[in-house]
Order: structure tokens, then C-alpha cells, then sequence
């Protein structure tokens, strides 16, 4: 939950979410809401392809139900956490990251997120800081551009969070690298869904 | 560090020259002395007493003159104390031609030498490279017969690359090009003189009007990245980095990390800080054409096209469609009007604006003075096909006098073999950038609007 903090301190929000250690406490998270639930692992970059992640869990037994299976799952991948989030509305998946680099310091980078991070793989990067002009010309080198900047107020909000990510990651030289993967925009904001950290 | 000197130099020591024509050291020489060089000229040589009509000396420290250039080609384990000799003559700069260093592992020989250059205040490009050239005052140290290497005339374009191979090819294309060589500088292993380095010289050198780079590594990246924040703002910088499959793809974590490989990252800053991206050596040329020749700045988007080939105008139309940030223009009411009333025979008013096959320098010129007007018209492509009956010398003439009063950007295409091709010298020398294809010319354009953008946002 640490990155969590990190992020919210540069006004960058992401979902309501808790690690649990039980089926009751995912349980109690969910409070009758549907939740996703997944596991953390460093020895697993694709959660989803490797079956780690559970979606829209509205019913009590379809929660107890997946935690018995993630923690099955989970148990070649120790050490391990599993995190229950609230189900983010759908939208338009984008990944937001950074990494340091050894020629040229930190880099930002956005681009179409989710599952087709590594299919399409149309994403711009720039050396931070960044100018809200980067920002803006870091969308518009997107071949996607049309699909995600649909209207102004999207386009803000996007250049916003990558000139949020530059100030996080110019401030915390330790990180060496970030992945907001995916951030779910849609017409009325966006959801951090999933947050990745390296230092 | 002073490039100048090297660049510039009143007096030059060639040390290796010989007698021989096979040796490297000879075709140093021989070219200073084709290229008409007319500063001091020194042949160093332990055997021989003269070289060709040239007195020759044992050792630079027995010229007894000031040196401005010591070019050394001798065989790498010589190459220490022939530029201690250097340092104790006040040589102002070395370039190191032979290979043998780094490239092969003997890195410890290349730092001896930039530990002497050091000491010495000596500036030094190489080893392992091809050196430099400077049509103006006439210095080349390239050691490639001129009869095989075409040597630039005198322009603003200046080009430095690592590889010397790439670095000549360059060369001679651009010998075969109206807008010609400032200066050119090969710098192989950059023992001492580097990217950084050079790119500062040919920031301040005022005959250099536009830079372009091959680039295969930064030697230092942070202090190339700060210079990157102001350089493209002073001019123009067209950039060819190799090694986009090269890469070794580290163990990542992220998928950030899985994105942004080496390749990725230097093309995000040369966005970033205004250099225009070359994909391929032929880009280097188009661009470096388009931006050492465009005095005019282009202030919007919009593009007409005028032919006198319908197919060559439809295909300029949609190489100008393709780009990103181009667009056709459409004209204005007015614009259509005074068409109609010049040129009745026209039957289409549209852009692309076809003349027919038969047009020739007054309708050429009717319809710009109309186009010249048009506020919706921000940049002009003329396609002069040179095949047809209407086009010869004096249309040349015309586009060039329009060229340089229209105040927007120009560039023609014209395609064809001989007699098209020594119009297209004759325009390019002029100062109007020509294309050999409507995908290039499109591409031209598309990369001056970037960065004449580039340049009003970071002014």
C-alpha cells in the first residue's frame, strides 16, 4: 500500500483496494459491491494470462471461491500477496510508466495499456521532466490517439497524469521502475487499476 | 575543446606521408594538394627526404613552424610517441587516422592517446576514423581518391558521424547535390573528441547551417542530453541513429521497462528536443535539403499542389495525405475565381491544381502569382515534369524566382534521367529543393512544419 500513498501524494488516485489474508476479509472488503481480486508476485509480470486475476466477484461464494483458487494458484509463486479492489467501471485501458534509465535519467512513458500493451505496442516515451507541450505530443504520437483522446476533458486529464508521473518520478530517484497498468479512462475520469513498482 | 584549428588550419603536418600510392599517408597528402589547400603543407616521414615536390621531414618536431593539424597515419603502436612529438611541437590539434585501437580491444592504447592529447591541450578526433573535410578552406583529410569519392562543392550542411564508411557514402551523395558541405568530420573511436564535442563546434560554427548526424552510441550521455535542450533551437538537426534490432533486451520487470529499450529512448529525446528523425540514409539527404535551403518558416499545414502530369499531382496529393501533419489546401473562392478567369482551359480548379501537359513557364507562373494570394495556401509543391513540351530552362528560371519572393515554403519534384537532372542542379543550386519522388517531397515538408513548429514553441 506504500505505492499506493506515493501515488496519491502527487494527486494521482487509484482504486479503493486491500491486500487479504482470508476469504472473510475479502469478503468484508467487498461489502456486497463486486471486487476484482488478483495475486502479486514478482515472478509474475502477466497476471492475466497466468490465470491470477478474478474479475467482477459480486457473490459472497464467488469471492470464497476464487481466493481458495488464486491461493492454489499463488502457492509456486511465493512469496506472494492477494489484493481485492473495487470492479472498475469499463473504459479504455492505458499504461502509464516510468523507468530510469542509465544514458539519459528518468523516462515516462504512456501508451495503450492493458492486455494489449505488447500487441500493438503503441506507446510514446520522453526524458523527464516533462512540459504540459510533451505531454500533449506524447498523445498525439499515439497510433491509437483518436481511440483515447476522444474529447478534451480525457485529453487533460491524460496529459495531467503524465505531468503528475514526470514530478513523481523526477522526486523519488530510487525508482527504477513504474508500471500504472492498466489505467482505466472513461468519459467522467479514471481508475489506477493496477500499480507496479521497482526500486 | 577548439575544433578550428582543424578545421581551419593554416599550417598542416601529414605524418605518414610517402612516396608510395598504396600507403594511406600518400592519399592524405595528394588530396591537400588536389583540393588546391593553400596553408603550409609538411610531409613527415622517418626515410624519406622528399615526398613528390614536398620536403620532407624526420619528425614534426624538425618543421620548426607552427602547426595548426597533425594528421597521423602510421601503424597504431607509433602512434604515442609521434603525438608526444606533437605536444612538444604545440601541435593545436591531431586527428589519428589509423585504426587499431579500441576497435580491436587495444583499449589501453587508446587511452594513452587521450591522456597524451589531454596533457598536451591537444584537440583529437579519431583514431579509426576518416578525419575531416572543409570545402572552404579547402582541407581534406579523407585518405579516398577523389576519383573514386566525389567531393562536395561549398554549402551550409554539415555532417559527422562515428562510421567512416557511412560518413563517405554520405559524402559522396551529397557531392552530387545543389546544396553542398560545410563541414564533415568522421571521428571513428572518440578517444577524446565526441559526439558532445562536435556537435558544440558545429552549433557555433557560423558556415554550418544544418547538422546532420549518423549516430551509433553517445559516449556521454548526460552532458549530450543538456546540450540537446538548446541545440536544435540554434539550427537544424537531422539525426540517423543505427541500432534499432541491436538490442540486447535486459531482463525486465515492468512492461515499461519491456518498452522502452535503448533504441526507443533516444528517439524520445530526439522528439522531445526538436532534431528531426531520419529512418534511412536517403532521409538524411532529403531532409538536410529541405532544411538548409527553406529561409522561409512554415506557419501552417496546408499544402497546394501544382503539376503539369495529372498522375504526378494525384500522387503528390496523396503522399502529402499520408504524412501526419499535413494536409491539402483548399482554396478560397477568390482563388477558384481567378483561376477560371486566367486559365479557362483548365478543367479542374481543385488542388492538386493540374496545368496539362502542355503548360509552360507563364502558366506556371500565372497560377502561383493566384496561389501566392491565397490565405488557406501555407506550402507549395510544384511538379515539373521536364518530359513534357511546355518545360525547359525557363521554367527552371521561374521557379526559382518564385522560390525566393514567395515568402512559404517551395519545393518541386521533378522525375526523370539526364535532361531533367541537370535541371534539377541548376534549381537546387538556386536554392529550390527538388525531389526525385512525390513520397519524398512529402516527407520533406512534413519534417520542416515539425520543425518550424519546434522552433516558435521553444523560441
Amino acid at each position: 500500500m506504500a505505492a499506493k500513498k506515493l501515488l496519491q501524494k502527487y494527486g494521482i488516485r487509484s482504486i479503493d483496494s486491500s491486500y487479504v489474508k482470508s476469504a472473510d476479509a475479502a469478503v468484508a472488503f467487498a461489502d456486497g459491491d463486486p471486487i476484482v481480486m488478483k495475486v502479486l508476485s514478482d515472478k509474475a509480470l502477466h497476471k492475466s494470462k497466468a490465470g491470477l486475476v478474478r474479475l467482477n466477484l459480486g457473490e459472497e461464494k464467488d469471492i470464497r471461491k476464487a481466493f481458495a483458487d488464486l491461493s492454489n494458484r499463488a502457492k509456486r509463486l511465493r512469496p506472494y500477496k492477494i489484493i481485492a479492489q473495487r470492479m472498475a467501471a469499463p473504459g479504455i485501458e492505458m499504461i502509464i510508466g516510468g523507468r530510469t534509465d542509465q544514458q539519459f535519467g528518468q523516462i515516462v512513458l504512456i501508451g495503450l495499456g492493458g492486455i494489449y500493451v505488447e500487441v500493438f505496442r503503441d506507446f510514446a516515451l520522453r526524458i523527464c521532466p516533462i512540459t504540459r507541450y510533451d505531454a500533449g505530443d506524447m498523445l498525439d504520437q499515439l497510433r491509437s490517439k483518436n481511440v483515447v483522446t476522444y474529447n478534451g476533458k480525457a485529453t487533460k486529464t491524460l496529459e495531467d497524469l503524465l505531468l503528475k508521473t514526470s514530478k513523481l518520478l523526477a522526486e523519488n530517484n530510487g525508482i527504477k521502475e513504474l508500471d500504472l497498468n492498466p489505467v482505466i479512462m472513461r468519459a467522467n475520469g479514471y481508475d489506477v487499476v493496477d500499480i507496479r513498482i521497482l526500486k | 575543446m577548439n575544433l578550428e584549428p582543424m578545421l581551419a588550419p593554416r599550417s598542416v603536418a601529414v605524418i605518414g606521408a610517402s612516396n608510395n600510392p598504396d600507403k594511406v599517408g600518400h592519399v592524405i597528402l595528394q588530396n591537400y594538394i588536389d583540393a588546391g589547400y593553400e596553408g603550409k603543407l609538411f610531409p613527415v616521414n622517418k626515410n624519406a627526404e622528399r615526398i613528390g615536390n614536398l620536403e620532407s621531414f624526420k619528425s614534426v618536431l624538425d618543421i620548426g613552424e607552427d602547426i595548426d593539424l597533425a594528421v597521423i597515419a602510421i601503424p597504431a603502436p607509433l602512434v604515442p610517441q609521434v603525438m608526444e612529438e606533437c605536444g612538444k611541437a604545440k601541435v593545436k590539434t591531431v586527428i589519428v587516422v589509423s585504426g587499431g585501437f579500441a576497435e580491436i580491444g587495444e583499449t589501453a592504447l587508446e587511452e594513452k592517446i587521450a591522456r597524451i592529447a589531454i596533457k598536451h591541450k591537444m584537440a583529437l578526433v579519431g583514431p579509426n576514423c576518416l578525419g575531416v573535410m572543409n570545402p572552404r578552406s579547402r582541407v581534406d583529410t579523407l585518405f579516398l581518391p577523389t576519383y573514386k569519392l566525389g567531393r562536395p562543392t561549398v554549402g551550409g550542411v554539415s555532417f559527422m558521424a562515428q562510421s567512416g564508411a557511412v560518413g563517405s557514402t554520405i559524402l559522396d551523395l551529397i557531392s552530387s547535390e545543389g546544396f553542398g558541405l560545410s563541414k564533415f568530420i568522421s571521428y571513428g573511436n572518440a578517444a577524446y573528441a565526441d559526439e558532445v564535442d562536435i556537435l558544440e563546434y558545429l552549433i557555433a560554427d557560423k558556415d554550418t547551417k544544418v547538422i546532420v548526424m549518423y549516430l551509433e552510441g553517445i559516449k556521454r550521455p548526460k552532458e549530450f542530453l543538456e546540450l540537446a535542450r538548446r541545440a536544435a533551437k540554434a539550427k537544424p538537426i537531422v539525426v540517423l541513429k543505427a541500432g534499432k534490432t541491436a538490442e540486447g533486451a535486459a531482463a525486465a520487470h515492468s512492461h515499461t521497462a519491456a518498452l522502452s529499450g535503448n533504441y526507443e529512448t533516444h528517439m524520445a529525446l530526439f522528439r522531445q528536443f526538436g532534431f528531426t528523425i531520419a529512418d534511412d540514409l536517403s532521409d538524411l539527404l532529403y531532409y538536410a535539403k529541405i532544411l538548409a535551403s527553406e529561409s522561409a518558416a512554415a506557419t501552417g499545414n496546408r499544402v497546394a499542389v501544382i503539376t503539369n502530369g495529372g498522375g504526378a499531382g494525384v500522387l503528390a496529393a496523396d503522399a502529402v495525405a499520408s504524412t501526419s501533419n499535413l494536409k491539402l489546401a483548399e482554396f478560397s473562392a477568390e482563388t477558384v475565381k481567378a483561376l477560371k478567369k486566367t486559365m479557362p482551359i483548365l478543367s479542374s480548379m481543385r488542388n492538386p491544381l493540374d496545368l496539362a501537359g502542355d503548360a509552360n513557364y507563364a502558366i506556371y507562373g500565372n497560377a502561383i502569382d493566384i496561389l501566392q494570394k491565397d490565405k488557406n495556401v501555407d506550402m507549395f509543391i510544384i511538379v515539373a515534369l521536364f518530359q513534357t513540351p511546355g518545360a525547359d530552362d525557363r521554367l527552371a528560371n521561374e521557379l526559382v524566382r518564385y522560390k525566393n519572393s514567395i515568402g512559404k515554403p517551395m519545393i518541386a519534384i521533378s522525375i526523370g534521367a539526364a535532361y531533367t537532372q541537370s535541371h534539377k542542379t541548376m534549381m537546387e543550386s538556386a536554392g529550390l529543393p527538388v525531389y526525385d519522388s512525390p513520397s519524398s517531397a512529402a516527407k520533406a515538408l512534413s519534417e520542416l512544419l515539425k520543425y518550424s513548429e519546434y522552433k516558435r514553441r521553444r523560441r
